[in-house]
């Protein structure tokens, strides 16, 4: 078995970065870019071992599926591994994999999808909706940086090999809380600045004119938009409600609010 | 107007690198933000396609592929919905009331090309067992072609039609449902939103979805998302250091991390 060098570890960052999710299928998921991302420190460490290798491959295109810019810890941990002891032992690897998939999904996604989403693309937005591009620019900068993290990330995970399930879980629980605590904060400010929507009734009591919005305003601002939300909070807490379904429920309640004017 | 076809060309070009951005990196083309814009930069009207885009970005902020669910391909919904606004000269609502419909009927599409690939990854089964390395990385390369067809196809197809499409739309469908989109585009931002409460801790952690909400609700106009998400960030550090820090030295002397499932998570998509 052959060692791996920086260079090794540097294409298997950048194939992780592009390539793990390009045949992703029902049947194994990321599976099938998984081998494809570790082929080249495969191809270093079984250089003149064809049975490791064949071996080493076919356990490499399992079943797998993560948030991608956690999946570099485990990718990185793998390349450690099969570094260290080979592939005599497939069932550790095929272990490390599949026990550390699940929850680094869960802390990945809460953190990489939700929360960085919600904020960097929400503030692009509102430039964008005031005529400026320069706002595009946001995501590419905040980008940028996800792709240093995920380049620590292959190296802790190289680093650390089987450690990496109990040391860096435990810290990144707590950083999960913290991105926690901003993306709530984020989102509570997301719905009087995003929905827009304020209700379109007057009420003619005599002579006087009631706006309804301006008495919802005056218990609460934004408590329009608030109801909203909380309803479809409410709807997707239900069995058997989705996202997509949900969409067609707001969109039935657009078309009735939207006509409020022409049935009364 | 009809579209021209070195438009259509490079609008073909952008979304098979938009739907690479979005199984890979996610820099930014794969959002309906860059879709609109794009569209919008490369027709002419950027304006129209800033707003089509932001709104739709917008709408859905919490909407994403939790696990490799699928969700409606709000990417070709923007580039449709902003080519259409354009060649319509309705307007930027004109396009986000479209963009919707648009984007949840191509979830099939993305779906077919998922299904595409199971192909591909038996293909590479057969190749690891001969210890062909070469095939099995062949397979994965080719696996972007269900995904770029699955883009490509649709905006082709409805950027060649797009006069027809628009004069159909405007004929066929009476006011009162064109007005009910604009609404519902007004208020479906409400699902992401409740998509992310549903996703984070919001039992747990609620006291600070409220601080935000009250920022914002009250001093909105003094005060910005950017400026709610740095007291967000504060509120965070605030955390790491009196809390944070003692969680952490108590989870790795016990040695085990405790995983709360105390948040009751519910099925995103099916």
């Amino acid at each position: 078995m052959s060692k791996l060098e920086k260079s090794d570890i540097k294409k298997v960052y950048w194939r992780n970065i592009f390539g793990l999710q390009w045949g992703w299928n029902y049947e194994r998921m990321q599976g099938l870019g998984y081998s494809w991302v570790i082929m080249p420190a495969l191809k270093k460490i079984y250089a003149d071992d064809k049975a490791g290798m064949t071996k080493a491959l076919k356990t490499s295109l399992g079943y797998f599926n993560t948030s991608q810019p956690m999946s570099h810890l485990i990718v990185g941990a793998d390349m450690g591994m099969e570094e260290k002891s080979g592939i005599e032992n497939d069932a550790a690897i095929t272990g490390l994999k599949t026990g550390l998939m699940g929850p680094f999904a869960g802390v990945g996604d809460t953190i990489f999808l939700a929360i960085y989403r919600a904020i960097i693309f929400s503030i692009a937005s509102y430039m964008a909706l005031s005529g400026s591009a320069v706002g595009l620019i946001i995501p590419i900068i905040a980008g940028a940086v996800i792709l240093w993290v995920r380049y620590k990330f292959t190296w802790i995970g190289y680093n650390q090999g089987t450690r990496l399930a109990t040391d860096f879980a435990g810290r990144m629980k707590v950083l999960t809380d913290a991105a926690s605590i901003l993306g709530l904060t984020v989102v509570g400010a997301l719905i009087p600045s995003v929905i827009t929507y304020s209700l379109d009734f007057k009420y003619k009591v005599g002579k006087v004119t009631l706006n309804a919005n301006d008495l919802m305003d005056q218990i609460l601002p934004a408590l329009a938009p608030l109801l909203i939300v909380m309803f479809s909070y409410w709807l997707l807490g239900k069995k058997k409600m989705n996202s997509t379904k949900l969409i067609f429920v707001l969109i039935a309640l657009g078309m009735l609010l939207g006509n409020l004017k022409n049935i009364f | 107007m009809s579209v021209s076809v070195s438009v259509i060309i490079v609008l073909c070009v952008f979304v098979s690198l938009a739907v690479l951005d979005q199984i890979s990196i996610q820099l930014g083309p794969y959002s309906p933000l860059f879709g609109g814009a794009i569209t919008g930069m490369v027709m002419g009207d950027l304006k129209t396609g800033l707003i089509v885009g932001a709104t739709l970005q917008l709408m859905t902020l919490g909407v994403a592929t939790y696990g490799g669910a699928t969700v409606p391909d709000f990417l070709t919904g923007s580039i449709m919905g902003t080519a259409y606004a354009i060649i319509a000269g309705k307007g930027a609502e004109y396009g986000i009331g479209l963009a919707v419909p648009i984007g949840l009927l191509l979830t099939q599409l993305d779906i077919l090309a998922r299904l595409t690939n199971t192909f591909f990854q038996a293909k590479a089964d057969k190749y690891a067992e001969a210890g062909d390395y070469r095939g099995v990385e062949r397979s994965n390369v080719l696996g972007t072609i269900p995904w770029i067809v699955s883009r490509v196809l649709p905006v082709a197809i409805g950027l060649i039609f797009g006069q027809g499409v628009v004069n159909a739309i405007n004929s066929f469908i009476p006011q009162w449902f064109m007005d009910g989109l604009k609404t519902a585009g007004m208020i479906l931002p409400a699902m992401g939103i409740a998509i992310l409460m549903r996703y984070l801790p919001l039992k747990k952690y609620w006291p600070f979805f409220i601080i935000g909400f009250v920022m914002l609700a009250y001093g909105g106009k003094s005060f910005s998302i950017l400026g709610a998400a740095l007291v967000g960030l504060a509120m965070a550090g605030v955390y790491v250091i009196f809390v944070g820090n003692k969680e952490h030295t108590a989870t790795t002397s016990n040695g085990d991390v405790e995983v709360d499932d105390d948040d009751d998570e519910v099925e995103i998509d099916e």
